[in-house]
């Protein structure tokens, strides 16, 4: 049941309709914890699946997991401000959605939403919504990152109307995990690299799909180098037009960094945990570290207001190429932190007993170059604002126009 | 979600706050206007030519945006026969004048002196007079804070009130007084034996006036040598007259963030444009990548610039919210309008550092902006206090 708000709701009654529901729905202990910041009780609760799946069952049933999708799709319809409002309103007690299900919400959803068939939006959507499947993002391939249009998995149509693909991805965050997938592959060699591409969704468990987990220097395996052996996939897995797959995946993209920068509120963020731990140990006191703190506070507060600018300018509208602005200050601010986390503390950040939970200094700065690179590097995102925002020359590039099959092999 | 400090789940937003970037028609309107004459009254050549012939401002102009548009009154409440326009509004006539890099009495008249104006009016009726007379385009004042090396440091003027009430007398030395030489009126912030004061200055006995030379070519100013000369004291006996210096410069700070967004945006549009007509081995210099890339983070900063500058614009004044957005702007706008500014001049090579190309006035009104108000390490240090609300207020008082 859909909590009740009109899709032209301003963003504080979306936020106080979602702040309500949650307060009557979540688990009475976990509201309590969440109220008494007892976050590791919470995220405890989020972790257990027991009971994580029917309350994010709930939620996406209430239409608060993705509150800008269309009514009849699991969504409440709801501007992008009065979405982010909802998110926040959910976020504030730490049990939304995960970042596992990034990929499916950010990008799944809305990029279905945009090009999908009636029967794709049906089939997917409120499952989507409601937390039932999980869903990956399989476009990067080792040899075809950045230059993302020079993929070379191959999925050739039957006389049936069906696909077979073979191929490797790799870099797939939680492939390992998921059911579905957003695959991009060649369908045409004799067309220039971006016009011979076709989007597919696969279902995971199809044979021939073998995800094998990759070990990240933060220790952790959430990405994976997925191969596809004689996958058959049929008809109605095709995303959008038949070689028209690059104008889909520049939905994923835009919506991928789009999503990739923080939230649409001005608030607590991780510089504000950073002075909270300075000033805990006495390292505050330094007067650089303390300025360097002090800027980054000031770095986050303005990305904040930028994503709520962001929001309240777009209405409706599809993310745009302003969403690389946001996507390269966030990927500057994690770097910042990471960095900051292990200078606040720096012998915690060095060693820990053995066996014993990570420190969180440790993860934050192992972490710290993911948004940098992940969704489209930081040097990709420059280009793209200089290109499409300010309107400056292309990057040459000689394999553009030429057949893909023509051109000469690298890797 | 808007206008929260500090996300904790039992402090759900209020309902009646100001929504933030809920930009109107009159919005639009405003700045189409202002826009429309600054292209054709005041263009940046304009700026420039005033500053060449050592004129004050273009007197015609002033009186146009009076009589037409009613700039100088948007900052003045209409109880003092102002337009009570909103700090969004004042904001976006700063942004239009910061592209032309505007110089001249607007400032300190129209933004500055208001400031410090209104607070003092509620118990005083010759400030809210004076306030009429701004509004109404008939006067200019100079506001006169800066000593040594403290640009706006209330807590350490050392100018000093003497002598009975309705007849001080000021003693010390004002610096970097806007328009202070050519001003009607002078405002100044000198001490008393009860704290920081507000004192009108009797400009016809006895300051002595020192036009000085400015890095900021476009924005004319002046020492002020106050020797034992006679000032009117404004404001009620109790008026804390550093609170209010203080909430004028947060006020005054975010509408010239505004003034930074202006600037650092033109000079990305502008050279934007130059890097794609100027071509070097055989191809514009904007297809190589350095010139791209430090373009592009150029633009990242003035597109945070303006998100700051205005979500503090769209706060409402004496709020905790507004105090931060005030101190973000300040610190992230001056920075970025400085560092843009410089590297305008770098990706314009050789032309981009001659005295006739227009880029170093952008530089050097950059360089005034960012200490004009106090400077954005101040601003940061202050800061500290909204993210560490419990911190001991010794470490964050910083004057
Ligand atoms: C944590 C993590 C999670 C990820 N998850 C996924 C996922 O779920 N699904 C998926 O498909 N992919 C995923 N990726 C892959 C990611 O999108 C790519 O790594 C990224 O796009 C860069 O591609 P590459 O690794 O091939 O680097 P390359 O493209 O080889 O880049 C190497 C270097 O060259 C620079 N470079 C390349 N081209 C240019 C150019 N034109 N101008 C200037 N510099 C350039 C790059 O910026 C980089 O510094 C993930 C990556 C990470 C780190």
């Amino acid at each position: 049941m859909p909590v009740d708000l009109s899709p032209d709701a301003t963003e504080a009654e979306a936020y106080a309709a979602a702040d309500a529901w949650v307060r009557e729905h979540l688990p009475a202990d976990v509201l309590k914890a969440a109220l008494g910041a007892e976050w590791p009780e919470v995220a405890a609760f989020v972790a257990d699946p027991e009971r994580s799946t029917p309350w994010f069952a709930a939620l996406g049933d209430a239409g608060l997991s993705s509150p800008t999708w269309p009514c009849e799709h699991g969504g409440l319809g709801l501007s992008a401000a009065s979405a982010g409002a909802v998110t926040e309103a959910v976020t504030q007690y730490r049990v939304g959605r995960t970042m596992a299900d990034f990929v499916g919400l950010a990008l799944a959803g809305p990029t279905i939403i945009a090009h999908g068939t009636a029967a794709q939006k049906e089939r997917f959507l409120g499952p989507l919504a409601r937390g039932e499947h999980r869903w990956c993002q399989l476009f990067s391939e080792p040899g075809a990152g950045s230059d993302l249009a020079g993929l070379s998995t191959r999925a050739e149509q039957q006389a049936d109307g069906t696909w077979v693909v073979n191929g490797q991805k790799v870099w797939s965050s939680f492939a390992h995990l998921s059911d579905f997938g957003l695959l991009m592959a060649r369908t045409d060699p004799s067309l220039p690299k971006h016009r011979g591409i076709t989007y597919f969704l696969v279902d995971m468990t199809t044979p021939g799909v073998e995800a094998r987990p990759l070990r990240q220097m933060t220790g952790h395996a959430e990405f994976n180098e997925v191969f596809l052996t004689e996958v058959e996939l049929p008809a109605d897995a095709v995303l959008g037009e038949l070689n028209g797959g690059w104008a889909v995946a520049i939905t994923t993209l835009m919506q991928e960094r789009n999503g990739l920068t923080g939230r649409p509120a001005v608030g607590d963020g991780k510089a504000d945990e950073l002075l909270r731990r300075a000033h805990g140990n006495g390292s505050l006191e330094e007067p650089v570290l303390r300025d360097r703190l002090l800027r980054m506070l000031v770095e986050e507060r303005a990305l904040q207001m930028t994503t709520l600018r962001a929001y309240a300018e777009a209405g409706r509208g599809a993310a745009g190429a302003e969403g690389s602005v946001r996507k390269l200050v966030n990927a500057q601010l994690e770097e910042e932190a990471g960095a900051l986390a292990a200078e606040v503390d720096p012998l915690t950040a060095l060693s820990w007993p053995a066996g014993g939970a990570v420190p969180a200094p440790v993860e934050e700065f192992l972490a710290m170059k993911t948004t940098s690179i992940a969704g489209g590097t930081s040097e990709i995102q420059r280009n793209i604002i200089a290109e499409r925002l300010l309107g400056l020359p292309k990057d040459p590039d000689p394999e553009k126009d030429k057949p893909f099959s023509e051109r000469p092999r690298t890797s | 979600m808007t206008g929260e400090t500090g996300a904790t789940a039992s402090e759900p937003a209020g309902a009646d706050d100001l929504v933030e970037f809920a930009w109107t028609d009159e919005h639009a309107d405003l700045r189409q206007a202002v826009r429309r004459l600054m292209a054709t009254r005041a263009p940046l050549d304009r700026a420039r030519a005033v500053a060449d012939s050592g004129e004050r401002h273009d007197a015609d102009l002033w009186r146009t945006m009076a009589e037409q548009l009613g700039l100088q009154g948007l900052a003045v409440p209409e109880e003092h026969g102002g337009f009570g326009g909103t700090l969004v509004d004042v904001a976006l006539v700063a942004e239009e004048m910061g592209t032309v890099l505007h110089g001249g009495p607007f400032l300190p008249t129209a933004v500055l002196a208001p400031a410090v104006l209104v607070p003092l009016a509620e118990h005083d009726g010759e400030a809210a007079a004076l306030l009429g007379r701004i509004a109404a385009g008939a006067t200019t004042v100079a506001v006169a804070v800066a000593e040594g090396r403290h640009a706006w440091a209330p807590g350490l003027v050392t100018t000093r009130a003497t002598g009975a009430p309705g007849s001080e007398r000021l003693t010390g030395r004002k610096d970097l007084v806007l328009d202070g030489a050519d001003a009607d009126e002078v405002l100044v912030l000198a001490t008393t034996d009860s704290g920081p004061a507000w004192f009108r200055l009797d400009t016809t006995d006895g300051p002595r006036r020192e036009r000085c030379a400015t890095l900021d070519l476009t924005r004319p100013a002046a020492t002020l040598h106050l020797d034992d000369v006679p000032a009117r004291r404004l404001g009620g006996p109790d008026t804390d007259g550093a609170a209010v210096a203080d909430r004028a410069a947060l006020v005054a700070s975010v509408v010239l963030a505004a003034e930074q967004v202006g600037g650092a945006a033109e000079v990305v549009r502008r050279t934007a444009e130059y890097v794609t007509t100027r071509r070097q081995f055989g191809r514009p210099v904007g297809s190589f990548q350095g010139v791209k890339h430090r373009l592009a983070d150029a633009a990242v900063r003035a597109e945070m610039a303006r998100s700051a500058a205005y979500w503090a614009a769209f706060q409402r004044p004496g709020t905790d919210d507004f105090e931060l957005g005030a101190l973000v702007a300040r610190s992230h706008c001056s920075e970025a309008f400085l560092q843009t500014a410089k590297d305008g001049i770098q990706l314009h090579g050789g032309i981009g550092f001659t005295w006739e190309h227009d880029m170093h006035l952008f530089l050097r009104r950059a360089r005034l902006d960012a200490t004009l108000l106090g400077d954005a390490a101040a601003a940061r240090e202050r800061l500290l206090a909204h993210a560490l609300p419990d911190l001991a207020p010794s470490a964050t008082e910083v004057a």
